[in-house]
């Protein structure tokens, strides 16, 4: 059995009629325990007219209501640290995250219990083993294990796979490629960004990685994992082949990965999560093939449950037989695709303009300011915040410094610069204010799809 | 052993469920006996063979409740 493709072969395998009839009866557990445990989520039931013994088939999903980033941090607001979505209590916990809120500094905050945390690592275990990792592969994570959650989950995944785990925090990119050098890793984690730096690094070192002993990379935290000639660059520089993964902190894990037979796009974890697309605008669902925005539904974390959940990810699904692999489990071609609403991603960081904004407005010294994003050296996102500060009494150093750390400590330890530029240089608006430029390329050459 | 659709486990995963079904039992009825290393790594245990029970769809619920 050790040498099945799959890591779950009876679910990965099965028809489309049963995976459908799986999500049905979990669906009804889920709104089951929510119901019971959680007041806030019992009432928008109750409201909408739903029970768990009214959910019949998928189409009955529909009738539950949507859920919003904007209301998870509504109720964190009100009712803080972590809102009313709570179903367990907070003494079960063995994990706290977070990730950056849409609004100011406040993060969204989330809580894991033992088996929660489990099952988090047993998503990661989908996609390494689906991508063809083993036992005995060397696993190097280029991650910085703080409360982004991130590759924490994958971590915990390759120890139960029984692969040995390099632990690449808190060192410096060439620390980082020598070590993955000296211990003959075979498999690197990363963002797509990161492993080209860390191919750049290669090359000043006069590292040859192509020939090196890593055969695998697993990327997630930025759309570009799926960008075919960015994906080309990262697999020509190592030599290696690369797999896309996407996830998301409101999750805890990843719901989405990219299979060994690398068909242009991510199998979702169809029997742990509804994966839903639907119209932005209208709400209504979208065909195979057309472009929307992801709403997931997920079984597996119960400390917080998570139902359509309007992601604002912009996908494109298409059925699992475009694959050749044999997963039954349908396919987000080309991965996430970029988002449907401003939100920006940056080295694996969600960025919200609005929570930008918000933190810049505690300065009233500061007149203007516009969000730069850029691209360093060929391969790294940058992000910097231009300020005019007009007043010559103002201590701009000061106010510079104080606010490069608020926006850092507002998103997760994301590294902004911030600038001030001469006053009355940067563009007034009359109406919709739009202070982001987004400069960034995308590495890979021409023609290739923006970022997100 | 059948799961929640009526499939027939293997041996083997009904093995894996019976184990399942005692470390539960246990830290719901004698958790009071056992000491802090046996305690711990008995929910360490749930924890894991939950994901196990979960993926051979026998429905094993939550289990906050005893810690897990």
């Amino acid at each position: 059995m050790t040498e099945s493709p799959y890591w779950n072969p009876r679910h990965e395998t099965m028809s489309r009629a049963e995976i459908e009839a799986l999500q049905v009866r979990k669906l009804r557990k889920l709104l089951d325990w929510t119901e019971a445990q959680v007041p806030y989520h019992s009432k928008r039931l109750q409201d909408a007219g739903v029970t768990a013994d009214s959910i019949n088939s998928l189409d009955d999903l529909r009738r539950i209501p949507f859920m919003t980033r904007e209301e998870w941090m509504d109720g964190q607001l009100e009712q803080p640290p972590y809102g009313p979505i709570l179903a367990a209590p907070e003494e079960s916990a063995i994990r706290y995250h977070l990730t950056s809120g849409t609004t100011g500094k406040t993060p969204i905050r989330v809580l894991d219990s033992m088996k929660d945390w489990e099952w988090i690592a047993e998503m990661w275990c989908y996609g390494f083993w689906g991508f063809g990792i083993r036992p005995g592969d060397t696993v190097f994570f280029a991650f910085s294990y703080g409360t982004f959650v991130g590759f924490w989950g994958a971590h915990y995944a390759c120890e139960k796979m029984g692969c040995l785990v390099l632990p690449g925090g808190n060192m410096t990119t060439e620390g980082r490629v020598k070590q993955i050098l000296d211990m003959n890793a075979t498999v690197v984690c990363s963002t797509p960004t990161y492993a080209l730096r860390m191919a750049q690094e290669a090359r000043n070192l006069g590292i040859d990685l192509v020939n090196g002993p890593v055969k695998r990379l697993i990327l997630s935290g930025e759309p570009a994992g799926s960008i075919p000639a960015t994906k080309k660059l990262i697999e020509d520089q190592w030599g290696a082949k690369a797999g896309d993964t996407a996830g998301m902190t409101e999750l805890g894990t990843i719901m989405m990965f990219e299979c060994e037979q690398q068909p242009g796009g991510t199998h979702i974890i169809e029997d742990h999560y509804i994966e839903e697309v639907i119209d932005p605008q209208t709400g209504d669902p979208v065909a195979y093939g057309e472009p929307g925005e992801r709403v997931v539904t997920s079984f597996g974390r119960g400390f917080i449950p998570v139902i359509r959940y309007r992601t604002r990810d912009l996908v494109l699904k298409i059925p699992a037989a475009n694959c050749s692999c044999g997963r039954t489990f349908d396919i987000y071609e080309g991965g996430i695709r970029g988002r449907v609403d401003d939100m920006k991603l940056v080295r694996g960081t969600n960025v919200y303009p609005r929570a930008v904004e918000a933190i810049v407005r505690e300065y009233d010294s500061i007149d203007e300011f516009q969000i730069h994003l850029y691209t360093a050296e060929g391969i790294r996102d940058e992000i910097e915040v231009l300020v005019e500060i007009p007043d010559p009494a103002s201590d701009s150093d000061r106010i510079a410094a104080e606010l490069q750390t608020s926006l850092s400590e507002a998103h997760e330890g994301l590294r902004f610069a911030v600038r001030q530029v001469d006053n009355e240089s940067l563009p007034r608006f009359e109406l919709k204010a739009k202070r982001v430029l987004d400069e960034r390329e995308i590495a890979g050459g021409a023609g290739e799809r923006k970022q997100a | 052993m059948q799961n929640a659709i009526g499939e027939e486990l293997n041996g083997a995963q009904a093995e894996l469920m019976e184990c399942y079904a005692t470390l539960a039992r246990v830290l719901t009825d004698q958790r009071e006996d056992l000491a802090p290393f046996e305690e711990r790594n008995a929910l360490k245990a749930l924890g894991a063979l939950w994901q196990v029970a979960n993926g051979l769809d026998m429905d094993p619920g939550q289990v906050y409740h005893l810690g897990a």
